[in-house]
């Protein structure tokens, strides 16, 4: 190879290039965020949305169930409990398929929930795993929306069909029906309609895997409405694999049709079923064909098989019993005379988007709701739901400022709750409390009294709940007299005020606000919104089946926001893309939304955060998803509005919904977006997606707790997510990340010291949400990851004598290093069995300790202070119990290594008595004397269980140890007198030993020396208990 | 002139090596010649592991013995008390029952899948990976404790776990500049059973403080879910007598003494 000059030159001049440039470290990713991690903490108790069931054709322990907003979940126990498989991708599903000849390997997901709710999310194309979802590829559709089949040839894995329904919220020619035959490398466009029609489901015949069947689908959503049906809507059959289609309609209903869902029977393919969205109301339902599709018959047109078309349109039929036909609903309906008459699933959570039937046994079914996936083993009459799925979809969280902090939240068809970020033994299932029905929304804590604001969709019901007196009014403002009708969006905004703990705002297309906690309500403002009155006919959305729930309203005010700073200024957001604001309360508003540029006209405004630094400063979030726009957009004003700059950078994928701004760093922002959370350091110049147990959910609403610095995200898929203490993130100067490492100034730590009983049953099957620590926190920054060479983290009191060590972080980045305040436990006499009081750590005092980091050579120093828990313990009492703790911590160990000489002579006794016969006399009586001495210190014989011996002496000063070290609080008085007997035990004990080494040791090393016999040295007392 | 020719070879090897397209088998060739050469590791007969297990503040004497025939041992200390864990005979596998004491057979099925693999796991799984019939497949790079990383699958022979056959998957993350892995993620299939209860956790252990020992290099510092390790001394080739490994006979319990 021969390299010429010039290129030589060039390559030299890149590389100082790249040198020059990295003078400047600009961190990304996990590259700044190192070891900070996030925490889940549900709730699943009401669990979320699930889509789509898949089982394993071989190993009914295999089930899958795709998620409308939290990804793919694997069970391997049959369904008792459930795992997620799929966190790093888009976490809304339409449909997972097994491959029915490598089920153990081939799994196919099509992102893109398809039933099509107005808060549904969107996908982002088709995956494979080829190892049962360990691992993912993607394989192309990214421009596919929502992928509503798969279908894989049970005798060829590289022929698979794959059902596009497309854009919601567009035109799109990614519709329709595909085909590879080479695994997913290359793909066929099989079957197409139209830009507004897509397919829903593909079936393949069970035994002839050339006969498949399609359905299309026409339907639309906008902003302010829906439509579902159209003349292209139609069902197809292909005999040929895909080459040519017919359109198999005889006796389906005439006109447009809608949504249609279809089965086929695989005990009887003849036998297929197709539920019909039609335009003459009593057409709609269930249809049934006896030779394979040729011919329909309308068999039952039942609400439960009507209901809701683009909500449930699944069909199953039993695989071992063609009569037995099941179909999800707002209750989900069972026939088992083939479609004749229907009655309704078991109870259990409404809204069945799909079922599946057990491969071998017909009683074991599971349904997929709007809460999550239900098990029955009686044939659907009996529902039980599994309980981890912590798949919860948040509309907005809050958190108050008790401590531990709650959070509040509204979820998808779940109400309203509230409950703690941390709890003894996790955050379970019982430590959420129900504060709202219907679909949840806004849920905020009074800023002072124990009060909490809820509502329900469309505010039907604003609820101002009393906690302690357990009152709920139901408080939502009226049209005045003069007034046009209120115009409340689906997620109604309602806001607090920083300065008048009473205030309450609400907004409709106008701005409401109550000085009274919502018992009087005045408006501060005309209609804010453009008032377009063509998005305003709500009573004709739906199309074929009108659906007129609320869900479409528009024209309305989505987002209100008071600045901290000063009363008067009130921001607010219109869906139909208005930013106003006033600087009187209310007097004069101004729309500012002509001053921000590069922002599609009209588009929704998510999120307003008026800035906590400057009364002028604000944030806008602005989503365009319902014009099929899927660009994030951010702006930035200082100036009320008057200018606004976009925050936004390339690096950001997925459009926006929310931002938080930092109350310390200005320049620290936190963007919520649908695929995840990102995160700025630089005021939005470059961005970070923080992926630390953090899946690409998508985030709807952000609250930074005031406290303790926490990021709590609700999260429309994945419950709420917490990352504790970001504070690190602040201010990180170019002086701290050039270092090799920097240690971060750590707060004094209160020593947490409340215990309880966690009381954790059912944590095998049910979800459990971790807690955060209550350690102190080392937080350092590595400017490369440890990897060679040793590294130590170690803690000395300030007379430097070492206090404990304990494992560092060494990733590149941020490391946050726990310590939970605990010595070293101290050495235990070696016996027979375990003292498990023995393994009780001392607490240390409180006081300022040393933190010394050893990498390699060098030593990096900080310090932590820690402070006493303020709970009316006095500090005399710490005292004498840290006093006492001491004393039996040193009595522990000093009886420790006498048992170790103890042995050591035993077994040097041992030795001499096997080599020399003439031994016996001497050594004898010392072994004697040095056994019953060690059986009254330590137990030798029992076992750790229910064959324990009696307590000797080292495990009654353990247990007495254990207790007093386990305490806070001063010793009893009993405490003293047992310790007082058992340290005059052991000094009995210790004199016998003093006797024995000064009378019967001598002789027996006189003995041994005058022998030649080489003796072992012991340990030094300080190197037997070094730790 | 030619000084000026090596550099530039060296500035273009250093530039150039860390983006080359690399293969799985590649990457794994790299990790053993980072470590001291595959030869070296080829030529041991054996290696005993002394150090700590750390465990929320509670620290416990390790030691793990594992022979070039498949045998090992682990050895716990509680307390000033040995006691054996996961010792396995070339056929059989046992440990101490700690209510008891006593040793106690380890069930069929994991013995079975130990064999399959972790038997033949010295002194690293990725060791001669090709003819112990596991598979590497090269996933991309990834970041992995903040550092750029192959991220590499190790699947390893198929095991009967609770009845079904199950796949044995790790995920391996190799530090894109000097190869040796920072980390390793347990799929499934692992006789490492993820912690009680039904919340998700992830299995991921990672390795640190590579340290050299008689010319090969090992991770010091490991850490998993559980806990974290730390090696004290590494004693390759260490003198091991073939009772360490006998089951020994159960004693029935003796009466407790009289008071």
């Amino acid at each position: 190879m021969r390299i010429s000059l010039l290129s030589i030159l060039f390559l030299f001049a890149n590389l100082f290039a790249a040198n020059a440039q990295d003078e400047q470290v600009v961190l990304k990713g996990n590259e700044l965020f190192g070891s900070l991690s996030a925490r889940q903490i549900g709730p699943a108790l009401m669990s979320g949305r699930v889509t789509d069931l898949e089982t394993h054709p071989s190993n009914n322990r295999i089930i899958y169930a795709g998620t409308g907003g939290g990804g793919v979940w694997k069970s391997l126990n049959g369904g008792a409990t459930f795992n997620p498989i799929f966190d790093k991708y888009c976490q809304s599903i339409g449909c997972v398929a097994v491959d029915p000849q490598s089920p153990d390997k081939i799994v196919w997901v099509g992102t893109g929930e398809t039933w099509t709710r107005n808060s549904v999310s969107v996908g982002d194309g088709l995956y494979r795993s080829g190892d049962g979802g360990t691992t993912w590829k993607k394989m192309g559709f990214e421009n596919s929306d929502r992928i509503a089949s798969i279908v894989i040839n049970p005798n060829n894995s590289d022929e698979v069909y794959v059902g596009v329904l497309g854009a919601l919220w567009g035109d799109s020619e990614d519709r329709g029906l595909y085909k590879t035959t080479d695994g997913g490398a290359t793909w066929e466009k099989i079957l197409y309609v139209d830009q507004k029609t897509g397919c829903t489901d593909v079936i393949m015949h069970p035994n002839n895997p050339n006969v498949l069947y399609a359905s299309f689908w026409e339907f639309r959503r906008t902003a302010w409405s829906f439509n579902s049906g159209g003349l292209t809507s139609a069902l197809y059959q292909s005999n040929d694999a895909g080459k040519t289609w017919n359109k198999i309609h005889n006796g389906f209903p005439k006109g447009k049709l809608g949504r249609i869902g279809i089965a086929i029977a695989p005990s009887a393919p003849d036998i297929m079923y197709a539920v019909i969205e039609a335009e003459n109301k009593s057409e709609s339902g269930l249809y049934k064909s006896t030779d394979g599709g040729g011919n329909w018959e309308l068999k039952n047109g039942d609400f439960g098989l009507v209901v809701r078309p683009f909500y449930f349109s699944r069909i199953v039929v039993d695989p071992r019993n063609p009569d037995v036909v099941v179909k999800g609903g707002l209750s989900g309906s069972i026939s088992r005379d083939g479609g004749n008459t229907f009655k309704g699933l078991g109870q259990m959570h409404s809204d069945i988007h799909d079922i599946a039937f057990d491969i071998n046994d017909s009683d074991r079914m599971y349904a997929a709701t709007d809460g999550g996936v239900y098990r029955s083993w009686d044939g659907g009459a009996k529902m039980e739901i599994v309980e981890n799925i912590s798949v919860s979809q948040f509309y907005h969280i809050s958190t108050d400022d008790a401590n531990p902090y709650n959070v509040y939240g509204g979820l998808q068809d779940n109400g309203s709750w509230y409950g703690p970020n941390s709890a003894p033994g996790g955050v379970q299932a019982r430590h959420w409390n129900s504060v709202g029905g219907g679909d949840g929304f806004r849920v905020l804590r009074h800023p002072t009294k124990n009060i909490i604001y809820s509502e329900m969709q469309g505010a039907m019901n604003v609820w101002r709940y009393d906690v302690d007196k357990k009152i709920v009014n139901t408080i939502q403002p009226y049209a005045a007299e003069g007034d046009p009708k209120l115009r409340f969006n689906w997620n109604p905004p309602i806001a607090t005020s920083d300065n008048a703990p009473d205030r309450l705002y609400i907004g409709t297309q106008f701005v409401h606000v109550s000085n009274d906690m919502g018992s009087t309500w005045k408006k501060i403002s005309g209609d804010l919104t453009t008032n377009d009155k063509s998005k305003q006919d709500q009573a004709a959305s739906g199309g074929l089946s009108t659906d007129n729930s609320g869900a479409e309203n528009h024209c309305t005010i989505f987002t209100i926001a008071e600045s901290s700073l000063d009363e008067n200024v009130i921001w607010v957001g219109t869906d139909d893309g208005n930013v106003q604001v006033t600087q009187d309360g209310g007097k004069n508003w101004t729309n500012t939304i002509s001053n921000i540029s590069g922002l599609p006209k009209n588009t929704w405004c998510y999120h307003i955060e008026a800035s906590v630094h400057n009364k002028g400063t604000a944030y806008a979030v602005f989503d365009g998803h319902t014009t099929n726009d899927k660009k994030a957009y951010a702006y930035k004003t200082t100036d009320f509005g008057k200018t606004w700059k976009s925050i936004i950078s390339d690096d950001v994928e997925g459009f926006a919904r929310n931002i938080q701004e930092d109350y310390v760093d200005e320049n620290l922002l936190f963007l919520g977006t649908e695929f995840g959370l990102y995160v700025t350091p630089n005021g939005g110049e470059s961005w970070s997606k923080f992926t630390n147990n953090m899946p690409s959910v998508a985030v709807h609403y952000i609250d930074l707790q005031k406290q303790t610095n926490d990021i709590v995200m609700g999260t429309h898929g994945r419950g709420v997510i917490i990352i504790d203490d970001i504070s690190p993130l602040r201010n990180l100067t170019q002086d701290i990340l050039t270092k090799n490492v920097h240690f971060f100034p750590t707060e004094s730590t209160e020593m947490y010291e409340e215990a309880g009983f966690s009381g954790v049953f059912g944590s095998e099957t049910k979800f459990v949400g971790e807690n955060p620590t209550r350690a102190a926190k080392f937080i350092y920054y590595l400017k490369k990851r440890h990897t060679f060479g040793k590294m130590k983290l170690e803690i000395f009191d300030q007379q430097d004598q070492f206090v404990t060590s304990i494992s560092p972080g060494k990733s590149k980045g941020i490391n946050v290093v726990n310590w939970n305040f605990l010595k070293a436990p101290p050495v235990i006499a070696k016996g027979k069995t375990l003292s498990f009081a023995g393994f009780t750590s001392p607490r240390v005092p409180a006081g300022t300790y040393k933190v010394k980091l050893t990498k390699g050579k060098e030593v990096y120093e900080s310090s932590i202070e820690l402070t006493y828990a303020k709970n009316g313990i006095p500090v005399m009492s710490r005292k004498a119990q840290e006093v006492l703790t001491a004393k039996l911590y040193d009595l522990t160990e000093d009886l420790a290594y006498d048992v170790y000489e103890i042995d050591h002579w035993i077994k040097q006794g041992k030795k001499v008595l096997k080599d020399d016969e003439n031994s016996e006399k001497l050594v004898a009586p010392l072994m004697n004397k040095l056994n019953e001495l060690k059986e009254s210190l330590v137990i030798t014989t029992g076992d750790n269980y229910v064959g324990t011996a009696e307590n000797q002496l080292r495990e009654n000063i353990a247990d007495l140890y254990g207790k007093i070290a386990s305490n806070y609080d001063k010793p009893s008085s009993s405490d003293l007198a047992t310790f007082d007997l058992l340290k005059k035990q052991y000094d009995e004990k210790k004199s016998v030993l003093e006797m024995i080494k000064k009378k019967d040791l001598a002789k027996f090393t006189d003995y041994c020396t005058k022998q030649e016999v080489k003796l072992r040295t012991q340990k030094s007392k300080e190197d037997f208990l070094s730790k | 002139m030619k000084m000026f020719k090596l550099l530039l070879l060296g500035l273009l090897c250093i530039g150039f090596s860390s983006v080359q397209a690399q293969t799985a088998e590649e990457i794994v060739a790299n990790y053993f010649e980072s470590i001291g050469g595959i030869e070296n590791w080829e030529k041991l007969e054996g290696m005993q592991i002394d150090g700590k297990m750390k465990m929320q503040g509670m620290e416990i004497g390790l030691k793990v013995v594992s022979l070039k025939d498949a045998r090992q041992y682990t050895s716990i200390n509680f307390q000033g008390q040995e006691m054996k864990q996961g010792v396995y005979d070339g056929t059989d596998m046992w440990g101490i029952n700690f209510m008891t004491g006593q040793p106690e057979k380890m069930d069929a099925e994991a013995v079975k899948a130990f064999s399959a693999n972790e038997a033949k796991d010295f002194p690293d799984p990725l060791f001669n990976w090709k003819e112990k019939g596991y598979q590497l497949e090269l996933l991309g790079k990834e970041t992995m404790e903040g550092t750029d990383c192959f991220k590499v699958k190790l699947t390893k022979n198929p095991v009967v776990m609770n009845g079904k056959e199950t796949e044995v998957v790790s995920i391996y993350y190799f530090d894109t500049e000097n190869f040796v892995p920072i980390a390793e993620e347990m799929v499934s299939g692992s006789m490492m059973q993820g912690p009680p209860g039904a919340a998700p956790q992830k299995m991921i252990s990672t390795f640190s403080d590579y340290q050299e020992v008689d010319g090969l290099y090992i991770p010091f510092s490991r850490t998993m879910p559980q806990g974290s390790m730390v090696i004290e001394s590494v004693t390759f080739n260490p003198e091991v007598d073939d009772a360490e490994f006998e089951m020994p006979e159960v004693k029935v319990a003796e009466p407790a003494p009289k008071q």
